[in-house]
């Protein structure tokens, strides 16, 4: 055994290093690094990530190193002490960041390296400013002929020598020099002075090794490694001489869960937590090496064991395993599969579902279920010692099993966000079955498939109605009787139209087998890495809250495809529950964060209604309206699937009319056009596809609305979405949708112009908006829900029973009928959706009016109404209902999880964050922010996109910082005029209401 | 072999605990053996058993006791007995049956005096809470769902202590909520199907056995007929016109 793999620390598969170059990958700059050489261009082959820090500059480094990688890992240099940073490719080192020094800057460092030369030499001791470097000075404090190039192994010889130099001036020693270059530097004008030395120097600069520290973990953050993947690797983490270590730098609270090592001499120790192995260079290379022979034989990766980022199920409970299978679902956009465990197990339900692939038309439509593929033979006879953990940060599932019975079985799967339709599975153990596996299971409940297996490949054909599922499956298995590995890659082939033939898929599977395991995990990393640059959102202080946060984002990041139509279920891809039909969840509650976030994402919900603006067109004329009628729940062809009657809990059967009378569809999916545009500043959506949905949806209401003799707008006959009471008249959120909907389209051709919509029409529009009632009352400054509602039985829910509760089972539907029970936000669903529609000043009072009788019934009302607390400023309450939202799925509160997740809830609850809490929301072509934190929280920082900027939005109880790596134009609490963010940040301090800008030199 | 005792005595009920008790048997795949303990007279038990072509085994001793320690036989898988003398009695049960019920650590079938039970069971109602107790105490009946051509359907009612907190678009959300159920509660789901209802549950439970047609309701319980206990067993001694199979779920 190798020394270093006496250390337990030391014995497991990396995903990067960062290590110092001089002392630690060579012993110096003339030795040949022709082994470290080959050993970083191996490692990036197999998707492993290289830093080498060091303080010298390029020419040094590249020229001794040579590595020329072509990927997919990276190879960094951090060179110049933490001021310039390379990425270097088959072609070489590319510059990607430089700290560039001011005049000022230039001029204090040179200012400062006077004064210490001059105060040293004062003191009698002979020293040189050896050369001016990027951002730094150097002074030589031994500039003898026999001192001119130390080497790091003689380190204690130069310190003895050096330290004796010192003692002759009356020094005691480096640490004095040190202190006395920092003074001068702060005397000059440096405002961070970062003191450093090799002991033959000390240098004076603006960067030192923690500033590449710091990048490098945010850049591996980035590509979806967590710090504790990280190999840190150095010679100087101990101090020399009084004076820290220059590893020592690289320990930065950013890599605090990374495994630092030091192969130096380390005279007097390392820091705690530092592995010190010593061996040098060549102790090192051995490391490297291990790194290598790990992948090489396929060693599974580990985990990140930060809880705020994982998802762990220990066991397996007999009641609760559908839940966590659907929990623990890994999605792409296109497939979704079920976190069942590897082996059967009675209560387990292995199931992979194909997004946008129905079988049956109509109400009967649902979800085809394909062929699971992430199963081996074996069943799971004592699952005492199963755990499962879903790692958020990169969409892997990680499985292991130490049974009592001596069973181990260890694997990592995951559906590839970089390529949807793509799978991949390494199981390691000494299970039979890893030899012995069909790849492909039949789906449970589908008859019409058929299986082959060609040029060792198995497929697996699932035949819809329209269309179909094509998987294709390759194993390859490795080892003996007592230590098994599998890897299995796979792909899904998914067709609307026709089904794929088995050679299409076949062939797709040898390109993802021609990239191979190691290619498809980092591109997996890399992808979601990319993603929570863009969507995270983070809170200090409340890290179980946290957790469910970041549940929720994956969840709803991983249901969507970036390109083509995404056809998103009420479940996803997540479970079979509401039978794959869209529903306004996907509109309204879950769009919104993917226009934020991922607007490719948001584009393709979007290309699923414009697809079928036909079909909604098709709705409205059998009706006899006009423009485009989309129906309540939609599948393949956007006709209604509305089923018409549904057998209650009470046991009877029961008429649906959501299908006929939910029309403020027609309007949400209008609303998500907008929103996205808000967002994205799409044109050319903008000038296409959004105005022929705002015009067609326009129409719609045109035709729709009765005019009354005295002119008066009307909609008759329809059910908002509080769905207690069917066949209402002017319900005012359907009003007010439909009215923002006539004023919205009519802006639009106004500015893009439609040769198909005449100015009378656009006119008409207007007119109609203007005439439509919506029940607004002055006086209390309350909407009413809908005509008639406040003459119904004044019962107030929230008196009556605690809530949450399906209140139509408290009650009856009959009384609910008749009662002013709501089932969720109608009237405020308004006030969240439409805030420049309704009355200024009027969501404190329907707030207070409604909220006390809403049963909260439906997943959908709770975050709403902790987005609307939070605007009102009743953060306690807005805080319990955001906290309830991000349980609903966790702890299973519907009883229904095992159908699916609730991905609306899951957006409703992004929605509280950011609309709610931040105060986040496009305003024309600024962003307007006005956080308001609960005392809970230290801080809440989110990450969106706007217009093409990056921004981040980071918010404690007195402070809000806002950054955007191109110019962003916010609108900040009740500022009027905007202010810029930029990549540098803006900074502002609440006084009182307001918040006031902070000067930074 | 395995057997269902049926305890008749000399009452009108004698021929229906024999024809349920058969029944019963049939379908577990056991014999039935009918027994009597002599009190006041055997014929009208003798006649019961010797129309069913079943000998009767005569016994003596007190009947709560000797039933008991009859019942303690390995072989025997459930007990039958009448539920009480007379439809008419006031009493949810008689003395024997209640106190069999509570202390009998098998199955009991228990048969009122104006059952018309059939040879053959075909449909079978099993209420069940969302106690895994209930539903594991209840998995061997449950697991006879499709032999011979039997129908099982599942129960639950949500009185007002246990109202969910979600509903959400009925056409969906039942169907959702009602496969976990069933998957959570049953060892064989899809071969049952599920009722549910909102209110009283021992009110719902005597209802759907009639809508459905049951000839017999299987009920998990603990043995305690204290007051605030077992209300849906109390509703079903004292109302029910078909078999109950009581069957005791592990304190």
């Amino acid at each position: 055994m190798p020394p270093f793999l006496l250390s337990a620390a030391l014995d497991r598969r990396f995903e990067a290093a960062v290590f110092d170059w001089d002392g630690t990958a060579v012993p110096d700059r003339r030795a040949d690094a022709g082994r470290v050489r080959t050993l970083v261009e191996a490692l990036c082959a197999w998707g492993f990530d290289v830093a080498i820090v060091s303080g010298t500059h390029l020419g040094n480094v590249d020229a001794q190193l040579g590595a020329r990688p072509a990927g997919p890992g990276h190879l960094y240099l951090c060179l110049n002490r933490g001021s310039e940073v390379f990425a270097v490719g088959p072609t070489g080192p590319q510059l990607i960041e430089r700290r560039t020094a001011t005049d000022a800057e230039e001029a204090a460092l040179t200012a400062a390296a006077a004064l210490v030369v001059g105060r040293l030499r004062a003191r009698g001791l002979d020293v040189a400013l050896v050369a001016e470097r990027l951002n730094r000075r150097k002074i030589d404090l031994i500039p003898a002929q026999v001192w001119a190039d130390p080497p790091k192994a003689r380190i204690a010889e130069l310190l003895a020598a050096v330290e004796e130099r010192l003692s002759a001036s009356g020094f005691s020693g480096l640490a004095e020099v040190a202190e006395v270059v920092r003074v001068a530097a702060l005397e000059a004008g440096v405002p961070d002075p970062r003191v450093t030395s090799d002991v033959k120097h000390i240098e004076l600069g603006l960067t030192d090794k923690s500033d590449s520290a710091r990048w490098l973990f945010a850049e591996l953050r980035r590509r979806g490694l967590a710090a504790s993947a990280v190999l840190l690797g150095g010679d100087e983490f101990g101090a020399i001489g009084g004076v820290p270590g220059s590893d020592s730098l690289l320990l930065v609270p950013e890599g605090a869960a990374a495994t630092a090592l030091s192969v130096g001499v380390e005279p007097n120790g390392t820091p705690k937590g530092v592995v010190a192995l010593g061996g040098g260079p060549d102790a090192f290379a051995g490391i490297l090496e291990d790194q290598v022979r790990r992948r090489e034989t396929g060693e599974l990766p580990s985990f990140d064991p930060d809880s705020e980022w994982t998802l762990a199920v220990h066991g397996l409970d007999h009641h609760l395993e559908r839940v966590h299978e659907t929990l623990l679902t890994l999605a792409d956009g296109r497939i979704g599969t079920s976190g069942a465990p590897l082996l059967a197990h009675r209560a387990s339900n292995p199931r992979v579902l194909a997004g946008g692939i129905y079988e049956d038309e109509g109400a009967e439509s649902h979800l085809l279920e394909a062929p699971a593929w992430a199963q081996v033979a074996g069943s799971l006879e004592h699952p005492g010692g199963l755990r499962r953990v879903l790692d958020l940060r990169s969409g892997l599932l990680f499985e292991e099993l130490n049974g009592p019975d001596g069973r181990e079985l260890q694997s990592v799967r995951f559906s590839s966000v970089a390529r949807p339709g793509s799978v991949a599975l390494r199981v390691e153990g000494a299970e039979a079955g890893l030899v012995d596996s069909r790849s492909l299971l039949p789906p449970s409940r589908h008859r019409r498939w058929r299986r082959g297996r060609v040029d060792g490949c198995d497929w697996l054909q699932v035949r819809a109605a329209h269309g179909g599922v094509t998987a294709a499956t390759a194993n390859t298995s490795h080892g003996d009787a007592e230590r098994r590995r599998l890897d299995r890659l796979g792909v899904y082939l998914l067709d609307a139209d026709s089904v794929p033939r088995p050679a299409e898929a076949v062939a797709q599977l040898h390109v993802v087998q021609e990239a191979g395991f190691e290619r498809l995990l980092t591109e997996q990393r890399t992808t979601w890495g990319e993603r929570w640059e863009h969507a995270d959102v983070q809170i200090d202080g409340a890290a179980e809250l946290q957790r469910a946060i970041r549940f929720a984002l994956f969840q709803l990041m991983a249901s969507v495809a970036d390109s083509g139509e995404t056809a998103l279920g009420a479940r996803g891809l997540t479970g079979p529950g509401y039978r794959g039909h869209v529903f306004w969840d996907t509109d309204v509650f879950v769009l919104p964060f993917l226009a934020a976030t991922r607007p490719e994402a948001a584009r393709s919900l979007l290309e699923y209604r414009i697809r079928r603006l036909p079909a909604a067109r098709t709705e409205a004329r059998a009706l006899g309206r006009a423009g485009a009628r989309f129906p309540w729940e939609s599948a393949r062809t956007g006709r209604d699937a509305t089923p018409a009657h549904a057998t209650t809990r009470s046991g009877e059967l029961i008429p649906i009319r959501t299908g006929d009378q939910e029309e403020h569809i027609v309007a949400d999916v209008a609303w998500a056009a907008a929103c996205y545009l808000d967002w994205t500043g799409d044109e050319a959506f903008r000038r296409g596809p959004a105005l022929a949905l705002f015009v067609e949806t326009a129409r719609y209401w045109a035709s729709r609305i009765r005019l009354d003799r005295n002119g008066r707008g009307h909609i008759d006959g329809v059910i908002g979405p509080d769905e207690y009471h069917e066949q209402i008249d002017d319900n005012a959120f359907t009003n007010v949708m439909a009215r923002w909907n006539l004023r919205h389209a009519a802006e639009a051709v106004a500015v893009e112009g439609s040769g198909s919509v005449s100015a009378a029409e656009g006119e008409r529009w207007l007119e109609l908006a203007d005439a439509l009632v919506d029940g607004y009352d002055p006086t209390s400054g309350i909407y009413e829900q809908f005509s008639g509602f406040f003459e119904l039985e004044p019962l107030v829910i929230e008196e009556l029973a605690p809530r949450p509760v399906a209140a139509e089972l408290l009650l009856g539907g009959e009384r609910l009928q008749a009662a002013q029970v709501v089932k969720q936000a109608d009237v405020l669903m308004l006030h969240h959706l439409a805030p420049g529609e309704v009355a200024p000043d009027s969501l404190r009072p329907n707030l207070l009016y409604y909220e006390p009788r809403t049963a909260h019934a439906s997943s959908l009302s709770s975050g709403i109404h902790a987005s609307l607390f939070a605007r009102a400023g009743m953060l306690e309450k807005a805080l319990a209902a955001l906290e309830l939202t991000s349980r609903i799925d966790l702890d299973d509160l519907t009883q229904t999880t095992a159908a699916g997740l609730h991905l609306a809830t899951m957006g409703s609850l992004w929605q509280a964050l950011a609309f709610g809490f931040a105060g986040l929301r496009p305003e024309g072509s600024c962003l307007r922010v006005d956080p308001q934190l609960p005392d809970r929280w230290h801080a809440l920082e989110l990450d969106v996109c706007f217009r093409g900027a990056h921004v981040t939005v980071r918010a404690d109880g007195r402070n809000l910082t806002l950054t955007a790596d191109s110019p962003v134009s916010f609108l900040v609490g009740d500022r009027k005029r905007p202010l810029t963010a930029t990549p540098s940040g803006l900074r502002l301090k609440r006084r009182g209401h307001s918040w006031i800008e902070v000067k930074t030199p | 072999m395995n057997k269902v005792l049926a305890a008749l005595d000399n009452s009108a009920a004698a021929r229906p605990v024999l024809v349920s008790a058969a029944a019963l048997a049939r379908l577990l795949g056991a014999e039935v053996e009918a027994v009597h303990i002599r009190e006041d007279g055997h014929q009208t038990a003798e006649a019961a058993a010797r129309a069913a072509g079943l000998p009767l085994r005569l016994t003596a001793g007190p009947v709560v006791q000797t039933l008991q320690a009859a019942g303690q036989n390995p072989d025997v898988i459930a007990l039958a007995l009448g539920v009480r003398a007379l439809s008419a009695g006031r009493r949810p049960a008689g003395h024997v049956a209640l106190q069999l019920a509570v202390t009998l650590p098998k199955p009991l079938l228990v048969v009122p005096p104006q059952a018309t039970p059939t040879t053959t069971l075909k449909r079978v109602l099993v209420p069940l809470d969302a106690e895994p107790a209930t539903a594991a105490a209840l998995a061997e009946t449950l697991e006879l769902a499709g032999r011979h051509q039997l129908e099982v359907v599942v129960l639950h009612v949500h009185n007002h202590a246990s109202i969910p907190p979600f509903t959400e678009q009925p056409q969906h959300e039942l169907a959702a909520w009602g496969e976990e159920f069933l998957r959570r509660h049953c060892p064989n789901p899809d071969l049952v199907r599920l009722e549910v209802r909102v209110g009283i549950p021992g009110q719902h439970v005597l209802g759907v056995a009639e809508e459905m047609r049951a000839d017999m309701i299987a009920l998990g319980w603990a043995q305690e007929l204290d007051e605030g206990h077992a209300a849906v067993i109390r509703e079903a001694l004292e109302h029910s016109s078909i078999p109950l199979l009581l069957i005791p779920v592990p304190r």
